[in-house]
């Protein structure tokens, strides 16, 4: 038994003592460092080594969930005995119970979440990355004007553990390494922006310094003249990683607690279809060394691959235990781990070749969308291109439409699919999208 | 669990978990002990609560209790910063060891005795959180759901939520100087669900501020029920409003999102300082309109943004940023004060002891001009009117911002006509300055519980406008 595990169990056992029917304890310690570099000096070097609690009570058929970060059992004693006592002057929530044990589990499978590599990790080295990424972003930004570029560069380990009542116990761990950059540069009067961050589960699997500088200053230089093109409806095409805003619209509406309350457009379209045919939407968190692999859900349930979209049929709502007992279904899944979206055999490039204009969106800027309707309006920034050339850089325009519209517009994919995040999508192409400018 | 207010001698908060003024001493001594230009201990013991009603049963709450000090060593522009969340004697001085790491070498400044300083009171509370119990919390939901059901037939279903907190912090520096402070907070929010001719649709309403129970006066409760049905029962109606340039008029109160965006963030001043804003170099130019006076009032009693003291022990103010259209101010923290050669503004907030203290918005003004809210709708022949908002964002160095519309009308021929919803309106901040060309004379500071975020920092803060006129901005409507 580990310390972590072993401290789960002692507060288990206090809110065990103190009152509670059932508790579920998770804990977790994380030791984190991030350093900034601007103009050659270290502007910021911030350590941490943090450990947090988070306790689910039952009390009387009652529910209710704390947090604290003061573990001591004596800190730790009066607080939950008045978290316990609050709790008897709710009302019941028959849907708020453990599952049985046998139906809680882990993954068997390495998800290699964990990087031994991270032991290693000093001040020189991180100080030494950090020095190459400076380096290589100046050398990639020679040839502009540029007003400032801050670098940063971090990493962690995360340990948890949760345990429940009725006897569960698991644990894992998971190491955290990253890189980025912010770029200003100077466009007469403006000082346009752009950045890039990074990260992975293991250090070898950040790109190279050159490649991230590389997309950095692109992403930077696609801002100098940028302006708002005439409004209209045309093709876009969204780049790998800006795609995780659109996913993420279509998803909201697909969580639990929006279709029990009803406050979704999603309701009613389990089995129907809600995308192109050629669009499959996959969440496996059992990808090896991906940003969102884990071994068990938030509800204690073995992680497993499972299609929310096939062949842009929706298959399943995303219920987690509590949603799925108020709406008397199965559970399907507690949070999503790494959402995957099929790559094509296609460049970015081959997909707006032809295209007599499209705009490739490589930001975004505020907006927002309505989970009841589906309509969405989002600020975006990007690039413009006719025939697959480049025009000019996008700003001050805006993408509107509802979600439902949109994803039956998708045209296909690229095949760059973005690794540094647990959004792991390509580049998507989508028709006739209504985008607002002058 | 509320933490009330202390009652002992200012300074001795902490004292009960064994921080003495000569262990501080001992914190600050070995932060420094690789050298550096200043250093401060930020301890901070918070809890908050909330309760919620769903279903028509109060049946959640949950509570958090957080406890911590984070140290801070400032060489030049140089940060090192480690925090502990735990209090012995070791874990403090560990973690100054690792913040000390930034300092190379340089003289050790010598550190004063801590001594205790007072702090003004904007946050008058009569009836504490600490001192309300759970049945007059449930009571409270209760009315709040009983109300909205009976507002209106075609509520269907109404969420209600409570939230109470509280921190003290203690700031120590090495300069001797050391503050306690009390921030209590609370907020209540409902949102609605209605149905009618087969369409659903939802709205919401909150407010708060750093007040106790009696924030929730008659008057207040009412207005928050009333709002969240009529913002659902608005959505039934609403449409999305054409796309393309045009002139929109700005509702006083929740409209100020525009200035938070727009204006604010590029006049914090660690941007001006790096160089890397919209506004730098600005400073005592006209930027707006003549008509166009903003500041950033951390001394509104109550509001949600109003701090009696910083997060680095400043004192905080009332700052005039634009002054007739002329750039005046930035908001400063002690850094970017000292690197302007100026005095800060009480602006160095920070999220909590695991975040550094950079500048940030308190409350965000702007003050009444000359024209009545009658005068600037009826100067729109065609354009858009902007109601009630949810989330916005800018781009500090091209200037670019958008906020998102929840509400609103179409204007045609100087009156409001269709209701319209759901749209993001996006500009340039300096753009937009010169381009508002009417400022109402009806200013309101807006009570909802607005959290600005940046660099991974969450702080909350308050902001109002009256009625204003921007001849153009970009809708992103349909058609």
């Amino acid at each position: 038994m580990n310390n972590l595990e072993q401290t789960a169990l002692e507060i288990q056992e206090l809110a065990l003592e103190l009152g509670a029917e059932e508790t579920a304890v998770s804990i977790s310690h994380s030791i984190s460092t991030e350093l900034t570099q601007r103009e050659g000096i270290l502007e910021k070097t911030q350590q941490s080594n943090s450990l947090g609690v988070g306790i689910e009570l039952l009390v009387d058929g009652k529910f209710s969930g704390h947090s604290a970060s003061d573990v001591r059992l004596e800190s730790l004693k009066p607080f939950l005995q008045r978290a316990i006592d609050a709790t008897r002057f709710l009302e019941p929530d028959p849907h708020r119970v453990l599952p049985g044990l046998q139906e809680m589990g882990c993954a068997n499978g390495n998800t290699e979440a964990n990087d031994d590599s991270w032991e290693t990790q000093t001040p020189e080295s991180r100080r030494a990355l950090l020095n190459n990424v400076e380096a290589s972003s100046q050398k990639a930004s020679s040839h502009l004007d540029v007003r400032s570029i801050t670098h940063h560069v971090w990493d962690s380990k995360v340990q948890s553990h949760v345990c429940a009542s009725n006897g569960y116990s698991q644990g894992w761990q998971r190491t955290s390494f990253g890189m980025g950059g912010e770029i200003t540069l100077v466009d007469n009067d403006r000082l346009p922006e752009a950045y890039d961050y990074r990260s992975a589960r293991h250090l070898s699997d950040l790109p190279t310094v050159d490649e991230l500088s590389a997309e950095l200053v692109k992403r930077g230089e696609s801002r100098i003249n940028s302006s708002g093109i005439s409004s209209g409806k045309m093709p876009i095409l969204l780049r790998n990683f800006a795609a995780r805003k659109i996913i993420g619209t279509f998803l909201s509406p697909l969580q639990g607690t929006a279709i029990y309350e009803k406050r979704s457009c999603m309701l009613d379209k389990v089995g129907q279809q809600v995308a192109a045919t050629n669009l499959t939407i996959v969440d496996n968190p059992l990808i090896p060394r991906a940003s969102g692999s884990r071994p068990y859900t938030g509800d204690g349930f073995e992680t497993k691959e499972q299609t929310i979209v096939e062949n842009g049929v929706l298959n399943m709502h995303l219920l987690n235990l509590y949603n799925a007992r108020r709406l008397n279904r199965p559970p399907t899944m507690a949070g999503a781990s790494n959402i995957c979206v099929a790559p094509s055999e296609l460049s970015p490039m081959d997909l707006i070749r032809d295209l007599p204009q499209c705009i490739v969106i490589e930001g975004f800027l505020g907006g927002n969308a309505n989970p009841i309707t589906g309509d969405f309006s989002y600020g975006i920034t990007g690039r413009y291109f006719e025939h697959g050339e480049f025009v000019q850089g996008v700003s001050e325009m805006n993408i509107s439409g509802n979600i439902l519209e949109l994803l039956h517009s998708f045209e296909n994919t690229a095949n760059d699919v973005w690794i540094f995040s647990q959004y792991r999508t390509p580049s998507m192409l989508f028709n006739n999208v209504q985008c607002s400018g002058v | 669990m509320s933490i009330p207010k202390p009652t002992g001698p200012s300074g001795t908060y902490f004292e009960s978990m064994g921080i003495t003024p000569e262990l501080c001493r001992q914190i600050l001594q070995t932060a420094l002990s690789n050298g550096g230009d200043d250093c401060e201990l930020y301890f901070q013991h918070s809890a908050s609560n909330s309760i919620q009603l769903t279903d028509g049963k109060v049946s959640q709450a949950s509570t958090s209790l957080d406890l911590g000090m984070g140290v801070r060593v400032i060489q030049g522009d140089q940060v090192g910063y480690s925090y502990s969340e735990d209090l012995t004697p070791s874990a403090l001085l560990n973690a100054a060891r690792i913040a000390s790491q930034i300092a190379q070498a340089g003289q050790s400044l010598t550190v004063q005795s801590p001594t205790i300083h007072s702090v003004p009171n904007y946050h008058p509370v009569q009836t504490g959180w600490d001192s309300v119990n759970m049945q007059t919390r449930v009571q409270l939901l209760r009315k709040w759901e009983k109300k909205a059901f009976a507002q209106h037939n075609s509520v269907k279903r109404v969420d209600v939520f409570l939230r109470d907190g509280a921190s003290v912090i203690m700031i120590v520096r090495a300069d001797g100087k050391m503050v306690e402070d009390w921030r209590p907070s609370t907020m209540g929010y409902i949102q609605c669900t209605v149905e009618s001719n087969g369409k659903t649709e939802s709205g919401s309403y909150n407010v708060a501020a750093r007040g106790g129970l009696e924030y929730f006066s008659e008057e207040r409760q009412v207005r928050l029920v009333t709002e969240a049905v009529n913002r659902a029962l608005f959505q039934l109606e609403a449409v999305s409003p054409p796309a393309g340039e045009y002139p929109v008029v700005l509702a006083a109160g929740p409209s100020a999102i525009l200035l938070h965006e727009a204006i604010g963030h590029g006049l914090e001043a660690d941007f001006n300082r790096k160089n890397i804003s919209i506004f730098s170099s600005k400073l005592n130019q006209q930027i707006a309109n003549e008509h166009v006076t903003i500041v950033d009032d951390a001394t509104i009693e109550g509001s949600r943004g109003a701090l009696n003291i910083d997060d680095e022990g400043n004192e905080t103010e009332r700052t005039v940023l634009v002054e007739n259209g002329v750039l005046r101010s930035y908001l400063h923290d002690s850094i970017s004060a000292k690197h302007f050669g100026v005095a800060p503004t009480g602006s160095g907030r920070r999220q909590s002891f695991r975040h550094t203290p950079i500048p940030r918005m308190r409350a965000t003004i702007m003050e009444n001009g000359p024209h009545t809210h009658d005068e600037i709708v009826a100067s729109v022949t065609k354009g858009i009117y902007c109601a009630a908002f949810s989330n916005g964002q800018v781009n500090i160095g091209g200037g670019d911002f958008a906020f998102y519309v929840k509400q609103g009308y179409l204007i045609e021929n100087g009156k409001l006509t269709q209701p319209i919803k759901d749209v993001n309106v996006i500009g340039n901040g300096p753009d937009s300055l010169s381009k508002m060309d009417m400022v109402g004379n009806d200013m309101r500071v807006d009570e909802g519980g607005w959290t600005c975020g940046k660099d991974g920092q969450g702080v909350p803060v308050s902001q109002g406008m009256p009625t204003v006129r921007v001849s153009s901005l970009t809708v992103g409507g349909m058609g």
